[in-house]
């Protein structure tokens, strides 16, 4: 069993490896906090993600760009292969879900992509229904999993006409759900005109902007 | 009444523009416009590639009823994929804007390797091309001032288009010898549509018309562009200009304000054509590019999603700053027009440059 120090050493050998997006080196950290009896859950939770809040800053802060994100998310999933089938469930912390995808007429899937990447590091589950999703899947999907937020997405200023389609008919089936947009050609007005509640303007903020809104969403059921 | 005040055609406009002349009035010409110019006439866009021909009557139409210098084009973003291989889907849904990859000719390391140069005058839409630019020729409208348009991409973009961007991004730093030689591949495929455009319709009069949104700085580093997009643009650009060809138009798309100094090095021809998008702006683009005209860049969303009076505006007001462009401007939009745009939106725009686009002096 390791001592604190040696945890605490590991835990930033995995954080240090993840940002600097060193897959081998993730992958026999992993394998030495098992070995060293490091707990997997605070190994993920403490050394693979928080590297992915870090990475995440740095996107949004122009110093990491889509591929820095992509080789840093490599390390991750490399790691957490390792470490996800040694967690000990845990009572008490619910995770949270998102339903994901890209609209109809629409195949850009790198930011959808990141998203996903920057949701599944900060632990919550992720259904990617993936790219050219016809609407009523949107709805459909969601009538099914009842995730906690469904994030909706397009790049192109003719698909992001079908978004506020693809809000109406989520909220048909879950009029309760919080709906988050991003894409290039949105921005947070339009995202609010189209019904959305709430806008991510990078992946980089998106798990932040999420938490965010389903604190606003859940205010405002407070208050009706 | 529109213009009334003009004494130039838009082909005027443009020539003046060439000789380092200030124009009657700021110029407008839209970057690609097709899939608006199609719907507009009742047309689908995926009829741009099944039926040509429907294509340059609609642009046409279109470029004439809102008063803009026409450019012919069949163009689109994923070009390179079918070209060298792969395969498209063209857009044929309510929300589809444009022909979209479902299979890249590249998808492993070992498809990289054993990629070949296309045959020119066999590859994807070059044929469609060929007949399109023949037919372009058939006419000469007032408002056309290039007749020949050769439509490449910078060799980035076609790279990113034969792998797709993912693994793109993945091998500029895991890979990068694979990188450099579809980067290698790219560039000389470009070249070789030049050197095909020359020899079949001259270089007169003639446009290199081409664009680069991979490798913007919503994807990639400026450090990264430097290793992988610049050597391989110059070289481009540097061949492009040897065959002797004039002028080079790049659409520089995106937030592409870390690359400026980049680009800024890539020989653009005498002059070039610069076309940013709203991310960038007009007067940042005319202190890198001090020789060349600049063209931009109304935000296409806005034109879309906003009112009438708010495009009219907005027009005006990037008017009145792209008119202190020390080589010449031109206003567009920051990428393709959309094609769902109200129509009254877009006549905001020409109406905007009518009034607020005439120059009181000369150069």
């Amino acid at each position: 069993m390791a001592n604190e120090q040696r945890t605490l050493e590991i835990l930033k050998g995995l954080r240090d490896a993840v940002v600097s997006m060193d897959e081998n080196t993730v992958k026999e950290l992993s394998e030495l906090a098992l070995e060293e009896g490091v707990d997997a859950y605070d190994a993920v939770t403490e050394g693979l993600a928080k590297a992915m809040d870090r990475v995440g800053e740095l996107y949004s802060n122009k110093e990491y760009f889509v591929p820095e994100i992509l080789l840093a998310s490599d390390a991750l999933y490399a790691g957490l292969a390792i470490l996800q089938p040694h967690i000990r469930i845990r009572t008490g912390a619910e995770k949270k879900s998102l339903l994901l995808g890209v609209v109809e007429g629409d195949v850009h899937d790198i930011g959808k992509n990141l998203v996903k990447i920057m949701f599944e590091a900060a632990g919550w589950d992720v259904h990617d229904l993936g790219v050219d999703v016809k609407l009523p899947i949107f709805g459909e999907e969601q009538a099914r999993q009842k995730a906690d937020v469904v994030g909706i997405s397009a790049l192109m200023t003719t698909s992001m006409l079908a978004i506020p389609r693809a809000i109406e008919l989520v909220k048909a089936h879950d009029p309760d759900v919080a709906i988050l947009v991003g894409g290039a050609p949105l921005n947070r007005e339009l995202a609010t005109r189209y019904g959305a509640d709430g806008y991510a303007k990078c992946a980089g903020e998106v798990v932040k902007e999420a938490q965010a809104m389903l604190e606003r969403v859940k205010n405002r059921k407070k208050m009706l | 009444m529109p213009d009334q005040k003009a004494i130039m055609t838009d082909a005027q406009r443009i020539n003046a523009l060439l000789d380092n002349q200030k124009p009657d009035r700021v110029p407008v010409w839209h970057f690609a416009y097709a899939g608006f110019a199609m719907l507009e006439k009742g047309y689908t866009i995926a009829q741009i590639f099944l039926e040509p021909e429907k294509a340059l009557e609609a642009e046409r139409l279109a470029s004439r009823k809102y008063r803009w210098v026409s450019n012919p084009t069949i163009g689109y973003a994923a070009y390179g994929s079918w070209e060298f291989g792969g395969q498209l889907k063209l857009p044929t849904g309510e929300y589809d804007q444009a022909p979209s990859v479902i299979r890249y000719p590249v998808e492993t390391e070992g498809d990289a390797w054993s990629l070949k140069l296309p045959d020119i005058e066999k590859a994807g839409i070059i044929p469609g091309r060929i007949m399109f630019q023949e037919n372009v020729l058939r006419e000469k409208p007032e408002n056309e001032p290039f007749q020949v348009i050769c439509c490449i991409n910078e060799p980035f973009h076609t790279a990113g288009n034969i792998c797709g961007l993912e693994r793109l991004c993945r091998w500029l730093i895991k890979k990068p010898e694979i990188a450099h030689h579809l980067l290698h591949l790219a560039t000389d495929h470009s070249s070789q549509v030049a050197q095909y455009w020359a020899k079949k319709f001259g270089t007169k009069n003639a446009l290199i018309r081409s664009a680069d949104a991979i490798s913007s700085n919503q994807v990639i580093s400026p450090k990264l562009f430097e290793t992988f997009a610049l050597p391989y643009a110059k070289e481009l650009h540097e061949k492009i200009l040897t065959i002797g060809y004039k002028n080079i138009y790049v659409h520089i798309c995106g937030e592409q304000n870390l690359n400026l100094p980049y680009w800024a090095e890539v020989p653009m021809g005498n002059p070039g054509f610069v076309s940013v998008g709203h991310e960038v702006d007009i007067m940042a683009a005319s202190k890198y590019f001090p020789r060349d005209i600049i063209l931009g860049n109304i935000n296409p969303a806005i034109v879309q999603n906003s009112t009438v009076d708010e495009v009219y505006r907005l027009t005006k007001q990037i008017i009145e700053h792209g008119k202190n462009c020390s080589r010449g401007y031109i206003f567009s939009t920051g990428c393709d027009l959309p094609p769902r745009a109200p129509a009254e939106n877009v006549m905001a725009m020409t109406r905007a440059t009518e009034d607020a686009g005439f120059y009181s002096q000369t150069f």
